[in-house]
């Protein structure tokens, strides 16, 4: 089964999200920021991190930045998600090497779509 | 309860000697200046311990761009907290930076009083994000006020993402005379999901379900 790994300090959009993946199918994992997110991801194989931007102790940016330098991370695709829209927090998303960035409230169908497509979960 | 285990620091002969010499407020000042690192590191931790530090930290913060150094500045602007700091500390919740944005909400989060003077004007922002980080500042600030605070934003707020954060915060410090409000925003946004998924969360929580 495709695991998941939701990277949020608000709980509510951890629920929100989980939600959202098990209704695909994928098992689910919680982060609540990007250093617990960087130990869990180097405890299991996820297929995809799911990463908020504003988050205590490590930040979303910086939380892909350390991914993107760890062999055992680097290949993982990451949707990061934030209340930040302007052009310039989506390019710093893609620049710290983020797959893809969505601007919170999320499209459900949006965000399930590309969840799919980058975990390789084809149906 | 298990022992914890000494934190050994290992400290380079350089750093030994650069830490020997100079260790007066103005000395310190003038290290947070220095080309190293490390020296900027040790001379913002060893600041803590002056009151009068807070300037030449808040200054030094401004162009840090090693985390190291700028989580010593922090960590001193903690220890020595007031309203100095407080307000040195709020104009960061603007910048492009998410470490020194994120590191700023942590260390204000702990300052309730010195916070409290300024949480009506940061919620009335004209910046969403700048309010979104208002309430991640409520989030664990131990004050009496914060649950009023955040029933005032969802009554006069408008925009989804503050209105849902607020929401978050409410399932935690919300009571039961909440209900009403938290249910109106249904009305208000009949097409949103997560704050329909947000506002049933919050509802439950509080009544203890």
């Amino acid at each position: 089964m495709k695991t998941i790994l939701i990277v949020d300090d608000a709980v509510t959009v951890r629920m929100y999200h989980r939600q959202l993946m098990e209704d695909l199918g994928f098992a689910v994992e919680e982060a609540v920021n990007g250093v617990e997110a960087l130990e869990k991801g180097l405890q299991h194989a996820f297929d995809l991190f799911l990463v908020d931007v504003n988050m205590p102790k490590m930040d979303g940016y910086r939380l892909v930045q350390e991914m993107r330098r760890i062999p055992e991370l680097q290949a993982v695709p990451v949707i990061m998600i934030s209340t930040e829209e302007s052009e310039l927090d989506k390019e710093k998303a893609y620049l710290a090497g983020a797959n893809f960035y969505v601007v919170k409230p999320a499209k459900v169908d949006e965000l399930q779509t590309y969840a799919m497509l980058l975990a390789g979960k084809v149906t | 309860m298990g022992l914890k285990k000494e934190r050994k620091i290992d400290i380079s002969p350089a750093e030994k000697s650069s830490r020997s010499s100079g260790r007066n407020f103005e000395g310190l000042s003038q290290q947070l200046q220095s080309a190293t690192s490390s020296e900027r590191r040790w001379a913002a931790r060893d600041l803590a311990i002056y009151p009068d530090a807070v300037e030449p930290l808040l200054h030094a913060l401004r162009s840090e761009t090693e985390h190291p150094v700028a989580i010593a500045i922090f960590d001193s602007l903690r220890q020595i907290g007031g309203e100095t700091v407080v307000n040195g500390l709020l104009p960061l919740l603007s910048v492009e930076d998410a470490f020194k944005r994120n590191a700023a909400i942590e260390v204000l989060q702990e300052m309730p009083e010195g916070v409290a003077l300024h949480i009506i004007e940061l919620l009335n922002d004209r910046d969403s994000d700048v309010r979104i980080f208002a309430i991640d500042i409520l989030q664990q600030l131990a004050h009496p006020q914060t649950p009023e605070w955040l029933l005032s934003v969802l009554k006069d707020e408008t925009h989804i993402n503050v209105i849902a954060t607020a929401v978050d915060r409410l399932a935690e410090v919300g009571t039961q005379e909440m209900i009403p409000e938290l249910k109106a925003l249904k009305l208000r946004f009949p097409n949103e999901p997560y704050l329909d998924f947000a506002v049933q969360t919050a509802i439950r929580r509080i009544k203890g379900d």
